[in-house]
């Protein structure tokens, strides 16, 4: 198995702040892999110090088997970015825009101008390509700031949050066009905090959170770690008595595990548990005023190592 | 792939420069300060005070167009701060001077042409130039200062966080360089740059002058004192934006 990255011990301090805390990974070539967590998890910070823009304060990490300290420039020649907020230049038009980065990368006049007008045409802006870019809508920007890091078909791709704000048929239009460059074998690394996108385009993701890895693996395997059992929610008025309710709950031998989670909500993991609600209701004794039974996810992964929601 | 894609700094730097150009011509404000602000005061001068003050305020006036560059420099390099362009192009193979030297670049093109239209203006209002004044004088001199005007632009862009506050904090450079320098009154600091230009350009516009002092010495001095603020303005620059 090729290796794409692969960093040991990789660390970023902001003064007090350990933004990334010893960050181990292997990541192979040709794959997409997710880094998943919160808001401030750092998933930003680890993109930023593999695309050499950021030192780290301590650690190791090669990316296409090139240092991140001393090859910089190697790294930057085979690498795209992009990055969590719309940079852009607003008085460019998109395709200016785009041209500038394929031109930055030395690419040949000829090869920028075909394909460039082959993405705007795959993202659905090729109608507003002469337009300047700051008349675009968010979404609209949001394409082609992806696009900014892909024109030089880059051996490894970093997506940094790349449907952060956007509707969910031009998030459906990006994950396409993402999957359609894994196609490629072009090595992805995406950071998200929406765990569909992490279940939905991973084949292998982490789950951080204050700067650590919590959990490695496939989705399902992430998944698997919780059982095979239903996640039921429930949103109960009794807050002050959230961890009575779980024991209570827990004492029957189908549920698995419970968590609170939020201000007023108990998440159970139980075999069967649409089929169980009713024992379950009749053992826990509470107000509810709403409850779901689902499938696990990796919100519920998280849930199940933090306590907390990604989103919280 | 790799063969055809190696990117040259020259071409880097074109590049870099037209995407400024780009960007300038589109927003109309910028046109108007750069040539607006130094108009004014022609207009002023000329239609105001009449031909006669006008004759002897017009190589202040002329210096006074490329101090305007202050405020569009450290706007520029501040706008690539505040909205990350300057992050995202430093992910590609482009180093921090190219783009560096690319702002200085657009900035100095600006300037020629600036002082071109400036020049030509005073003359189509009907200033009166010795007949033995030097032409290639009349249009280095204020060049120069475009040069001081780049540094302290570059010194302000390091500090500043945003567009916004660099174009407001600009005011506290041009103004003491437009009046302590005499370009519009007399001058109160003989030493500083504008002072020096103004002293120099009068002797070439008015008298025609080609002696050393003042107009060779006082060259060596503006370019002393755009070489050191340049400097000076690269070193914060570079630091400000420095990789941590």
């Amino acid at each position: 198995m090729e290796i794409a990255i692969e960093t040991h011990n990789l660390k970023k301090y902001f003064d007090e702040i350990h933004a990334v805390d010893g960050i181990d990974l292997q990541i192979p070539k040709g794959s997409l892999f997710g880094v998943l967590g919160p808001n401030g998890a750092g998933k930003t910070t680890i993109i930023r110090m593999l695309s050499t823009i950021l030192h780290p304060t301590d650690g190791t990490a090669t990316v296409l088997g090139f240092d991140i300290k001393k090859e910089a420039l190697e790294i930057k020649k085979r690498i795209g970015v992009c990055p969590q907020e719309l940079v852009l230049y607003p008085r460019l038009t998109a395709r200016e825009n785009i041209h500038l980065i394929a031109q930055m990368h030395g690419m040949a006049k000829k090869d920028y101008k075909e394909r460039t007008d082959d993405l705007l045409g795959k993202m659905n802006l090729l109608d507003r390509a002469n337009s300047l870019v700051k008349g675009f809508s968010g979404g609209m920007k949001r394409r082609v700031n992806v696009l900014m890091a892909v024109i030089h078909e880059p051996e490894l791709l970093f997506f940094d949050e790349p449907t952060a704000g956007l509707d969910p048929q031009s998030r459906r239009v990006v994950w396409d066009f993402i999957r359609d460059f894994q196609e490629r074998e072009c090595t992805i690394i995406l950071t998200t905090h929406n765990m569909e996108e992490a279940d939905d385009l991973s084949d292998e993701l982490v789950i951080i959170d204050h700067g650590k890895i919590i959990s490695q693996g496939t989705p399902d395997e992430l998944k698997g770690k919780l059982g095979e059992g239903d996640i039921l929610e429930f949103k109960i008025k009794e807050i002050e008595q959230r961890n009575e309710i779980i024991e209570r709950a827990k004492s029957l031998e189908f549920v698995r595990w419970g968590k609170p989670v939020g201000k007023h909500r108990i998440v159970l993991n139980a075999l069967d548990g649409l089929r169980r609600v009713s024992e379950i209701m009749e053992v826990i004794k509470v107000k509810m005023e709403d409850i779901s039974v689902r499938k696990n996810t990796l919100e519920d992964v998280f849930i199940d190592i933090t306590g907390r929601r990604l989103r919280d | 792939m790799e063969k055809k894609m190696r990117p040259k700094i020259i071409q880097q730097l074109r590049y870099l420069t037209i995407k400024n150009f780009k960007s300038m011509i589109r927003e109309v404000s910028q046109l108007v300060w750069i040539f607006g602000y130094p108009l004014v005061f022609i207009l002023l001068f000329r239609f105001g005070y009449g031909l006669e003050v006008f004759n002897i305020f017009a190589p202040g006036v002329i210096i006074l167009a490329p101090i305007v560059l202050i405020s569009q420099l450290a706007g520029h390099f501040a706008e690539e701060k505040e909205s990350g362009t300057l992050q995202r192009l430093v992910t590609t193979p482009v180093s921090r001077s190219t783009v560096l030297l690319s702002g200085l670049f657009s900035q100095l093109i600006v300037a020629a042409v600036q002082i071109v239209v400036m020049l030509l203006l005073t003359l189509l209002f009907g200033v009166s130039i010795n007949p033995n004044a030097n032409i290639f004088l009349l249009f280095f001199i204020p060049f120069l200062v475009a040069f001081t005007s780049l540094g302290f632009g570059l010194i302000l862009a390091s500090v500043v966080r945003t567009a916004s506050s660099a174009g407001g904090l600009a005011w506290f450079i041009i103004l003491p360089l437009q009046f302590l320098g005499g370009l519009l009154t007399a001058p109160l600091l003989d030493f500083i740059p504008t002072a020096l230009a103004a002293e120099a350009m009068g002797a070439v516009m008015i008298y025609g002058s080609t002696a050393f002092d003042p107009i060779g010495l006082n060259l060596i001095l503006i370019a002393i004192w755009g070489i050191g603020l340049i400097l000076l303005g690269i070193l914060l620059f570079r630091r400000k934006t420095a990789i941590l």
